[in-house]
């Protein structure tokens, strides 16, 4: 059953920003990137790495993992780098009365 | 291999030092003090007139190599790596030069004893040599070059083909990937950009020759192949540096790209001098119906550490790693190879075979792994280690992980001896105990060099002759 849940201010993330959500046993990173925020799970597929702590490139919407370099698009999920090869979830964001939210299951 | 062939090549009667060890007097245009900062990085950037997006991509490299750790596995050699006693930037032409008339005459002689403008002339399509950081020379035949074949060094690939390049570069392995794939990406110099169009099937192998000459040096050569669909290109590489009593490194980085129904076949002979560490990241990706082979011959280095992997990333793609390590006195060969299966009925093979004697470690390292989704993967990994003394080395790391349950994997593996009644059935027939030992070792790896080129099969031969100068079981 979805649920929604509150992450925080939209003026608390701004362009550039990220940071790392934890709800029930889940790990999820929310990115603003260029002002869409997007959000996806926090481990890389490839060994775990914590995205949230890797580098964002706005220009592409792109996250690399800092642990072996995998890219990751932020709107999809998907490794556009070896060597990560499986995409990791997404999660639907809403953003209502100037909060962010997600939608999580 | 006959006794006649053997007689042949006692006569040559060399060794390493003088037929690979020597070293040509440094007439280099330039040669950067040992040591790695963001100026020499910028340098090698600024010598070599890069777009601003390839500048920032070094920088940013250096930055994740200087913040990594020097990785604690693998080999106990790797702590003896000393990064401020390198230098990581020798220029010695101005140019590749398109005939071998427009390389430096010292350069040019010592590829003439190397046999290497021979080669070119007799079975090759195209040639790239590398002395120290650059590329010297590079040729390729005319009717290639008409079909749309593209075999340039890799600075040469960036300047003249930078939209092919920017696509593809560092997708398969990015500049994070591990220490020093960050290095490589950081000071990168030299090394191949082979571009086969769709369809073309590049008969006769490619060669690229990689020569150190300058003591302390560090050679970062970055090859990038890519092969459209349904093409064929045989790549194949040699490396030598004199030997001297102090470490050089060598650390390369490869891509490979296998478009559909494409194949690659990728040799090395490495024959580094003995005070080389060699420590090289090679990875390919195969993409639906393309077959990846990597050969992989390593003699030798003081430590190599190389595991060549292909990712099956399209359905019934196949990959293939033959892998011959021969460790010597005082040297490490961690080699092996990795296989990933991600696409349904994917299927691979690992042969590798690893040689050790006066006191030498061979290690095969192996990853197999199969992918959720993978259903139907086939595959086969064989690893075989013959230690020819007492005081030698041999050891397995196989890695196997399977997520998916409807595959087909075998894994096989056996260490044996020169054993005394193999030499003595040989020696019963009247063979001298040195030449029973060499036909034991060449049955042993008949199954790898069978795979090589004729010419690079009697040069491989050979040097595992002289290897063995010397060795009793």
């Amino acid at each position: 059953m979805p649920q929604v849940i509150d992450v925080c201010p939209l003026s608390e993330l701004q362009p550039g920003e990220m940071r790392l959500v934890e709800w029930d046993d889940l790990e999820i990173g929310v990115f603003n990137c260029g002002g869409t925020v997007y959000a996806i799970e926090d481990r890389c597929s490839h060994d775990d790495g914590p995205l949230v702590e890797g580098e964002m490139d706005q220009e592409t919407c792109t996250i690399e993992c800092p642990r072996h370099g995998s890219l990751f698009d932020l709107k999809t999920g998907k490794p556009l780098t070896l060597p990560a090869y499986v995409p990791v979830d997404t999660f639907p964001v809403i953003i209502e009365d100037e909060t962010i939210k997600l939608e999580v299951e | 291999m006959a006794v006649t062939d053997n007689e042949r090549l006692r006569e040559i009667n060399s060794d390493y030092t003088e037929r690979y060890g020597f070293h040509d007097a440094e007439n280099y245009l330039y040669k950067a003090p040992k040591g790695l900062n963001r100026e020499i990085v910028e340098k090698i950037s600024e010598f070599k007139s890069e777009p601003q997006w390839m500048r920032e991509f070094r920088l940013k490299a250096l930055d994740h190599f200087l913040a990594r750790p020097q990785p604690t596995w693998g080999s106990p050699m790797l702590a003896e790596v000393d990064y401020d006693d390198i230098h990581y930037f020798v220029r010695a032409s101005e140019k590749p030069g398109r005939s071998w008339d427009d390389v430096p005459e010292d350069v040019k002689r010592t590829f003439d004893r190397l046999g290497i403008p021979e080669a070119e002339r007799k079975f090759l399509a195209g040639v790239g040599a590398q002395y120290e950081s650059e590329v010297v020379y590079h040729q390729v035949r005319e009717d290639l070059e008409k079909q749309g074949v593209i075999f340039l060094d890799m600075d040469s690939g960036l300047r003249e083909h930078e939209d092919i390049v920017r696509k593809h570069f560092a997708t398969v392995i990015p500049p994070n990937d591990n220490k020093l794939a960050a290095l490589n990406s950081a000071v990168w110099s030299g090394g191949s950009f082979v571009y086969v169009p769709e369809g073309v099937h590049v008969e006769m192998p490619l060669q690229a020759y990689f020569r150190i000459n300058t003591e302390n040096m560090g050679q970062f050569e970055r090859t990038l192949i890519i092969a459209e669909p349904g093409s064929y290109v045989h790549y194949v590489e040699g490396c030598t540096a004199p030997t001297y009593s102090s470490s050089s490194l060598h650390s390369a980085v490869v891509e490979l790209i296998a478009k559909p129904g494409a194949r690659i076949r990728y040799t090395t002979v490495q024959n580094w001098s003995t005070n080389v560490f060699n420590l090289v990241t090679k990875r390919a990706v195969a993409y639906e119906d393309a077959t990846v082979e990597w050969v992989d011959c390593n003699l030798g280095s003081k430590l190599t550490m190389k595991y060549p992997s292909v990712y099956l990333m399209g359905e019934r793609a196949h990959g293939e790693i033959l892998s011959i390590a021969f460790a010597g006195k005082d040297q490490h060969q961690d080699a092996g190879g990795k296989i990933i299966h991600v696409a349904p009925n994917t299927t691979s093979n690992i042969f590798a075979k690893s040689i050790s004697k006066d006191g030498g470690r061979g290690s095969y390292r192996g990853l197999l792994e199969i992918a959720k989704g993978a259903h139907g993967a086939r595959s086969k990994v064989v690893c075989d280690a013959l230690l020819l003394d007492e005081h030698s080395r041999s050891d397995t790391y196989p890695t196997i992980r399977i997520s998916e349950d409807d595959v087909n994997v075998g894994h096989e593996a056996t260490v044996s001896k020169v054993g005394e009644d193999q030499l003595f059935y040989l020696m019963s027939h009247g063979i001298p105990e040195d030449e029973a030992s060499k036909l034991i070792v060449n049955g042993f790896i008949e199954p790898i060099t069978k795979e090589l080129p004729m010419e690079y099969a009697v040069e491989m031969n050979r040097l595992i002759e002289l290897q063995m100068e010397g060795s009793i079981g």
